[in-house]
């Protein structure tokens, strides 16, 4: 790196700038005022000429030039900050300089490093900028469209690159070592004790005739050949790999590696969302500066199209207004009388409990597909169609893409009923179809552990044998499986056809049909909660599924991949910018809290059989153990002694109960912390009214 | 100027500025065969670096002056291509009025473009200088701090100039936010309840504190001020 500054020498040459000598400045205090330094200074003039009183009040870049030195923090400011036009800034940069080198080695040294330190770091930040995945589109998009679609799309590729890591763990740790070991023929000791014979009957080829479009339902179905695939967990096997000192435990790696990949995810989360709630919480209520930010901070002076423009004027018109009615309407609101409000409250408990109802009768309709989807393809009366046998082997799919399709319209609807002010109505609507759609999935692994496990009992006739349904689940965790794989591929095919089926024609019909009714219903709007929600629920499904299928997140990650294409290209060709805006900053928090609600709940599932599920005897790598669980305590008692037992300590009660005693105390004294700092807040807020109010009394005794 | 050579191009840095005013995308090989030729006239043979280092500066820019096309001196230079002078080794006093200015993509249908441009001017009137235009796009960068933005912030919206937002500035605000289409007693409830929210020491009309105040709230305000040249 090269200075090219020693432009304070005679020449005084600036190549870029305009005619203005770099003297060093010996002019008098009063040149400062004049009015040849512009608009910049007439601020600091007024406030310095009119009243120079309160010296509290000043900020630093307020001060008028004068000749003596720069104070000490200005010495080291970096120049781009100061509020002064470019001519005066060069000035402030050669005094800099002069001062710079009247100081000793010490501050020298320590001035030049804090501003090569300054440098590097924002050198560090712009190429990392380079690095960044599809900056620019977002950029554009951000600029077009406003900031909150923006952050759908940061959002859909954080959770690429997050399948991605999650696809490379699991892809290091239990794939490519099973590969290795297949292919290198080692000798490998198998863990599995022996069981009944009964149990170990698993062939997912099956004898005898076998249509030509085997090969495409297997694909689409998960079952049959890919079962034997690395794609599913029936696949691996239950062996220790020991080569000369090398020794490597495929089912603990499985196992750990699962665990390990939910704890990133989880930290990776956590900190990404701790980042939008302190700038949440920044934005303290929102209500209290509702209008001013809309104002000031509402225009975007990226955009450049007109026509965009305009509609992002209309839209802040629109805002505006909807805001006054909310205000009226609020104030009606409080002004109802008793009766009047016990028959909004009746209304509304009849709702909620409409809304039950619905929900309830959808996730009926789940849990009969699960079960009948599963007994259909058993019995050979759909198998020779083959659009019948895909119909079936996807019902549970279909089912609850209907159930998502329908309810949240039917919702909309009784919102409106309801009686909400408009905030309320969006918050709702919003808590409504995130528990639908998380639940449903809940539903459905309900109804799958239902048949596998006959309810629970395990001294059912059925499960008696083998500890689960070994009649129609020879392989329960593959099964499992292949419901997720059909998950995934299902939605995968449903975005798909509602952009190109859907919105496309709507746009055609809108820009070519001039009738009413449709010009009424307009141009698809790019409504991001929605949208969410769908990403959210995709990602839950590959979480779960991602225990049972271990090649479920790369195939997330193509279909994220497409899906980013696909919505940028319906967003720029169909769609048009939504009434109400989204605003960024409330959204990341929202999306990384819909997101960590999709976390806990794909760890109850996989928690579960691990813990608490017979694994089955004649698959995978665990078969032969009670529990999959056990291959932990197993490996713990093959390790030396003192890890062993402080292994064995950590998981005793007599760890976890003082740590939780601990965390317990902690989170209280947490809490008393932030309810003290509010207070304090509180006070500073009253304490810096009252120095205003000193201000301008001091300001009128004055004059 | 900070200069530093990459792989291929050369970027030249201005302290001042909160952006890179020139990325040069120029090819390096005829660079140094310029350098070559001056050297082979001052009868040294050294490396790039350390002969710029020996070069006087003023020597050094007007060779790159002649080779490098900056970027935003680009932009400002096609506004008015018989006012700006190439070269401005002799510090010329060149000003290109504010309708030309206005009539950037940028700005051209940004509602607030001559408030930016009176601001950013040395005599308040719009037409701008070199520097000035340089300083407009080095606070509206993305790079720009918070406090800095905000204080010239506060003076576009301050239409009348006396470094108070009072409600005649924020009902032209307003105006030019909604293309004129709210009602006067919805511009006027808005512009109360405005002054209601912001308004700290109760003296009816916001001051740069007031404003600063406010934006602190506001974490989209570095995302939404900014103009991408």
């Amino acid at each position: 790196m090269y200075y090219a500054e020693d432009g304070i020498t005679d020449e005084d040459i600036h190549p870029l700038g305009t005619g203005v000598l770099w003297k060093t400045s010996e002019s008098p205090v009063a040149n400062e005022f004049s009015p040849k330094n512009g608009l910049r200074h007439r601020g600091s003039e007024s406030q310095w000429g009119a009243t120079d009183i309160q010296p509290m009040q000043q900020s630093r870049s307020f001060q008028p030039w004068s000749d003596t030195d720069l104070q000490d923090e200005d010495e080291d400011k970096p120049v781009k900050e100061f509020c002064f036009s470019m001519q005066r800034k060069r000035e402030i940069r050669i005094k800099q300089e002069k001062q710079g080198a009247k100081k000793n080695t010490w501050e020298t040294w320590s001035r030049d490093y804090k501003r090569s330190f300054r440098q590097f770091q924002s050198k560090a930040s712009e190429s990392l900028q380079f690095l960044v995945l599809w900056r620019r589109t977002i950029n554009t998009i951000g600029g077009n469209f406003g900031t909150g679609i923006a952050s759908y799309f940061t959002f859909l590729r954080f959770l690429i690159l997050m399948n991605f890591v999650t696809f490379l763990l699991i892809g290091g740790f239990i794939v490519i070592p099973n590969i290795v070991v297949q292919e290198l023929n080692v000798v490998q000791t198998s863990q599995s004790s022996n069981t009944t014979g009964l149990c170990l009957k698993y062939s997912p080829n099956p004898q005898g005739l076998e249509r030509y479009y085997t090969f495409i339902m297997d694909i689409l179905m998960g079952t049959g050949f890919m079962e034997l695939t690395y794609m599913f967990y029936g696949f691996y096997k239950n062996t220790l790999v020991i080569l000369a000192a090398f020794y490597y435990n495929l089912p603990l790696a499985y196992l750990t590696t699962t665990l390990f990949y939910f704890l990133l995810s989880l930290v990776w989360i956590v900190v990404r969302s701790v980042k939008g709630f302190k700038q949440s919480l920044l934005t303290e209520n929102t209500e209290l500066s509702n209008y001013t930010s809309k104002i000031f901070v509402g225009w975007d002076f990226c955009i450049k199209d007109p026509r965009i423009i305009k509609l992002k004027q209309k839209s802040i018109r629109y805002e505006l207004q909807m805001d006054l009615e909310e205000e009226n309407m609020r104030r009606k609101h409080a002004e109802r009388t008793t009766s009047q409000l016990a028959a909004i409250y009746s209304l509304r408990v009849f709702l909620n409990l409409v809304v039950i109802c619905l929900t309830g009768a959808a996730f009926y309709c789940i849990y009969l597909s699960t079960v009948n989807s599963q007994e259909l393809l058993i019995n050979s009366s759909v198998k020779g169609n083959f659009i019948l046998e895909l119909l079936v082997g996807y019902l549970p799919s279909i089912t609850i893409t209907a159930a998502n399709f329908f309810l949240p319209i039917v919702f909309g609807i009784i919102i409106l009923w309801e009686k909400y002010t408009l905030n309320w109505e969006i918050r709702l609507t919003l808590v409504r179809c995130v528990f639908l759609r998380l639940t449903s999935l809940g539903m459905l692994l309900y109804s799958l552990w239902d048949k596998i496990t006959c309810s629970g009992k395990p001294h059912d006739a059925k499960c008696v044998t083998c500890g689960y349904n070994i009649d129609e689940y020879k392989c329960w965790e593959t099964r499992v499986g292949q419901e997720m794989y059909k998950l995934l591929i299902f939605d995968f095919l449903t975005v798909l056809v509602v952009i190109l089926l859907v919105d496309f024609p709507r746009k055609m019909m809108v820009d070519h049909c001039s009738c009413k009714p449709i010009q009424f219903w307009g141009q698809q709007e790019f409504l991001v909660p929605q949208n969410v929600l769908d990403i959210v629920y995709g990602q839950t499904v590959c979480w779960i599924g991602t225990f049972f299928c271990p090649l479920l997140p790369l195939l997330n990650t193509v279909k994220y991949f497409i899906i980013f294409y696909m919505k940028r290209l319906t967003l720029f060709t169909n769609c048009r910018p939504a009434d109400r805006t989204f605003r960024a900053s409330s959204a990341n928090f929202f999306f990384m809290l819909v997101l960590l609600l999709g976390l806990a709940i794909s760890w109850v599932p996989v928690l579960y059989s691990i813990f608490a599920m017979t694994p089955s005897r004649a698959c995978g790598p665990f078969n032969g153990q009670t529990n999959i669980w056990d291959t932990i305590p197993i490996t713990i008692q093959t390790l030396p002694k003192t890890a062993a037992e402080f292994f064995l300590f950590i998981g005793s009660q007599a760890f976890a109960v003082p740590l939780f005693f601990l965390c317990c105390i902690l989170m209280f004294y947490l809490i008393a912390l932030a309810s003290s700092y509010g207070e304090l807040v509180k006070t500073l807020k009253d304490q810096l009214q009252m120095e205003r109010s000193r201000k301008m009394f001091l300001r009128q005794v004055t004059y | 100027m900070i200069l530093e050579c990459r792989k291929d191009k050369m970027v030249i840095s201005d302290p001042c500025l909160c952006l890179t005013p020139a990325v040069a995308v120029f090819n390096i090989s005829i660079f140094r065969d310029c350098i070559k030729a001056e050297q082979q006239k001052d009868g040294k043979g050294i490396w790039i670096r350390s002969s710029l280092k020996s070069w006087g500066t003023s020597k050094l820019f007007s060779l790159l002056n002649s080779l490098i096309h900056t970027r935003l001196f680009n932009r400002y230079r096609d506004l008015a291509p018989q006012l700006v002078p190439d070269d401005y080794t002799n510090k010329p006093d060149v000003k290109i009025p504010y309708e030309l200015i206005g009539s950037m993509p940028e700005l051209k249908d940004n509602p607030f473009r001559q408030r930016i441009a009176e601001v950013f001017s040395e005599d308040g009137d719009g037409n701008m200088t070199l520097d000035d235009f340089l300083d407009m796009f080095s606070v509206l960068s993305e790079m720009a701090p918070k406090d800095l933005k905000a204080y010239y912030a506060f003076k576009i919206y301050d239409f009348n100039n006396d470094d108070y937002i009072c409600k005649s500035d924020l009902e032209k605000t307003l105006n030019k936010l909604t293309r004129n289409e709210l009602t006067p007693e919805e511009v006027c409830l808005v512009c109360e309840k405005v002054i209601d929210e912001a308004d700290i020491d109760n003296d009816g009309k916001l001051s740069l504190e007031d404003f600063q105040h406010m934006i602190v709230r506001a974490p989209d305000f570095l995302s939404t001020f900014h103009i991408r040249i």
